[in-house]
């Protein structure tokens, strides 16, 4: 059986995707990934995932996000005026860094 | 881990499933997060019939959106909530339903007009966001990692809000009066967003203790009035005489509480005041209509669970 | 082949009307359908839901955002198209104005279904237009509309599974087909000739109907649905005729400019603020589309 694992690096951080593992069993898949994810690179916690479990939709079955114009939902759409709250400039700039990673811009 | 300890460790995202927490931090961690997600939803609700009423296509698609991303914010916050082990999403929004569950006091008030669309979507969410900042160092890590997704997003509803504002102060001289009534209607209910000052809050001190909050009610009516009444006067609006707000020499805005309505505002924190009973009551109406749909897939989850792969354990 | 229609300064008066009379067809379909999902925000069955549906009503305003701007070209501007105009003057098909029960959830994915078969084969057929603004745009709008024919597709074997979800569904498919049968209605028939002589769509209604009783029929069947009519030539054939008879259609049928008064309301709703405030134009968030 094939188990997805996750590794958090440090408290609070998000579980990323970092390898699988081969285990019979959940408790045998947190021992194996323990010692293959999780000797060198910093760790505080790891998840394993049956990988049958696992679904995917991928960009070849569904446009994310849309194909027309969806400039609506973006906070860089709007043009006011004056000096804005300071995380309403940090959610514009967030908002505006994905738009470039989606190649929107 | 004793409360003690919890107090001690109680840093930014600390705390996660995997830990051991009192029940005295699962439970004030729930009420605050069940609160927050409620808010989402009735805000939701009391938005959702300017999505028809938005004056051009391209309003139309930013209203839905925006309530489409709240309602996104309470899927969110539901499960951040749920993962405390208290209550499940399910019996939150029955809560809900049956007037049990609370929210902001600003979504217990009818909105009836366009006018008043800014009122929630640049006022109301402005102050929303500076509080949601802040809750990105809050102790409940999922709690903090929703906020991170509803910090990104959010800054779009403001930005509409404002932007709706703008047109409709640069608008007609009837568009200016409609929008300033009510902005004098909604502005002692935004102040109110924050709730009594510090030494009259019941829950701040235990919530601050175990870092579920990062900054007290006073602070962030500060800045958020710091920024917002610069803003409102920017755009032509007229700040009401009440209640009195005095700046102070350091910077920082003193409200003068007597000059605000605090019987409604623990009436409607108790979910008495009778708009939002109604508001409440519509909701219940329209998640009972659609339980039938609930059920029928449920009943697919629970038959296609008997086929999950049992080796796991 | 017929010419491209691309210059709207060299059109004559034929290729105009046929010109308006599609574009209006396509955009008042996908707005008022898009008007009519938004009814679903906040009371969805689930929050997942709710969100999925709020993606679909905005890709078919999104739609309609579209085709509205390609009637600018021919001097129409939003105002006139949506909130200065008479209702009665709108071409959508009634299947789209309907007003939902409560929480007839049934009535939502099954419209969603019967629409969405139809609408892929309209944009199919919309591919080779000699209006080359409406081909380009096909193809932006057709890959997000896969995703609503999944959708309601997905809903459907689920709710054909259970008794309450099966018996709603049929409720809802014997009040909607015959409206259904009105999105493939003429304008006005002479006008709908011209739109397939010129070139603009390479299939007739007659032609796009019948393709589509040849899908959703079956699939219907398949789940245990009992059509009110299948157009089956012969029993047990899976060959079909569109021949839709006065009895078999409902009383309006909104391309004709017959509605019903469920739309009227609706439109009373979305022109409410517009009226009020006493505007005159409508406001521009999104950059003029490409």
């Amino acid at each position: 059986m094939i188990w997805e694992v996750f590794r958090q690096e440090k408290t609070g951080q998000y579980h990323t995707h970092c390898g699988n593992v081969h285990a019979p069993d959940r408790e045998m898949a947190k021992q194996f990934a323990a010692i293959q994810h999780g000797r060198r690179k910093p760790t505080n916690s790891l998840w394993v995932v049956p990988r049958d479990e696992v679904g995917e939709i991928d960009a070849e079955d569904v446009a994310f996000g849309g194909t027309t114009d969806k400039a609506y939902r973006w906070a860089t759409t709007y043009k006011t005026t004056g000096e804005d709250a300071r995380e309403v400039v940090e959610s514009e700039d967030e908002q505006a860094t994905a738009e470039r990673q989606r190649g929107d811009d | 881990m004793d409360l003690d300890t919890v107090k001690d460790r109680a840093g930014p995202r600390e705390f996660s499933p995997a830990d051991d927490l009192p029940e005295e931090y699962r439970k004030a961690a729930t009420r605050m997060i069940e609160f927050h997600a409620n808010s989402e939803i009735m805000g939701a609700y009391l938005e959702r019939p300017f999505i028809r009423q938005a004056p051009s296509i391209d309003r139309k698609l930013a209203c839905s959106a925006k309530v489409q991303d709240e309602i996104g914010h309470g899927q969110l916050l539901y499960r951040a909530a749920e993962s405390l082990g208290v209550k499940t999403r399910e019996e939150m929004l029955d809560d809900l339903a049956n007037g049990d569950g609370k929210f902001l006091n600003c979504f217990h008030y009818e909105m009836t007009d366009w006018v008043e669309t800014p009122m929630i979507a640049f006022f109301v969410d402005g102050a929303a966001m500076r509080r949601q900042a802040t809750l990105r160092r809050t102790s409940w890590e999922p709690y903090a990692h929703a906020m991170d997704k509803v910090c990104f997003e959010e800054g779009f509803h403001v930005k509409h809000g404002e932007d709706i504002l703008r047109e409709l102060m640069s608008g007609s001289k009837k568009e200016q009066e409609l929008t300033q009534a009510a902005f004098e209607e909604w502005w002692p209910r935004i102040i109110q967003f924050f709730g009594p000052t510090d030494d009259k809050s019941t829950h701040h001190d235990f919530a601050a203790s175990v870092g579920l909050k990062q900054q007290s009610n006073d602070q962030l009516r500060n800045a958020f009035l710091d920024q917002y009444i610069p803003k409102a006067r920017s755009y032509g609006l007229e700040i009401p005489d009440e209640p009195r707000i005095r700046e102070l020499d350091d910077g920082t805005y003193e409200v003068e509480e007597g000059d605000l309505d605090w019987d409604e505002f623990f009436t409607i924190a108790k979910n008495d005041y009778e708009p939002g009973v109604g508001q409440i009551n519509g909701r219940k109406a329209a998640q009972e209509a659609v339980q039938w749909v609930r059920d029928t897939i449920e009943s697919d989850a629970t038959a296609a669970g008997g086929h999950a792969p049992q080796a796991a354990d | 082949m017929a010419t491209s229609l691309e210059n709207p300064d060299e059109l004559d008066e034929r290729e105009r009307r046929a010109l308006e009379t599609l574009l209006k067809r396509l955009a008042d379909d996908e707005f008022v359908l898009a008007e009519r999902y938004t009814e679903w925000q906040v009371r969805a069955p689930t929050l997942e839901s709710d969100l999925a549906l709020a993606n679909n009503a905005q890709d078919e305003l999104g739609h309609a955002r579209l085709w509205y701007d390609v009637l600018g070209d021919i001097g129409f501007e939003e105002r006139e198209l949506v909130y200065e105009r008479d209702p009665a003057d709108f071409r959508h098909s009634t299947l789209v104005e309907r007003p939902f029960e409560d929480g007839d959830w049934a009535d939502a994915v099954l419209r969603s279904y019967l629409y969405d078969a139809a609408e892929e084969i309209r944009l199919e057929s919309l591919v080779d237009s000699t209006h080359p603004k409406i081909a380009d745009r096909v193809g932006k709008i057709r890959s997000e509309e896969a995703y609503h024919l999944e959708h309601a597709q997905n809903w459907l074997e689920r709710l054909a599974d259970g008794d309450e979800g099966h018996e709603r569904l049929q409720d809802a498919l014997d009040r909607l087909f015959p409206y259904a049968f009105t999105l493939f209605e003429p304008v006005d028939p002479d006008v709908e000739e011209d739109i397939v002589d010129l070139g603009l769509r390479d299939a007739t209604l007659e032609e796009m109907g019948e393709e589509w009783l040849s899908i959703v029929v079956p699939y219907l069947e398949s789940l245990d649905l009992e059509l009110p009519a299948d157009g089956r030539v012969g029993d047990g054939t899976d060959e079909f005729e569109f021949e839709v008879t006065e009895e078999m259609l409902p009383e309006e049928r909104g391309r004709d400019g017959t509605h019903t008064d469920a739309w009227f309301d609706l439109y009373d709703e979305f022109t409410r603020t517009y009226r009020e405030l006493g505007r005159t134009e409508t406001t521009r968030i999104m950059d003029k589309p490409e």
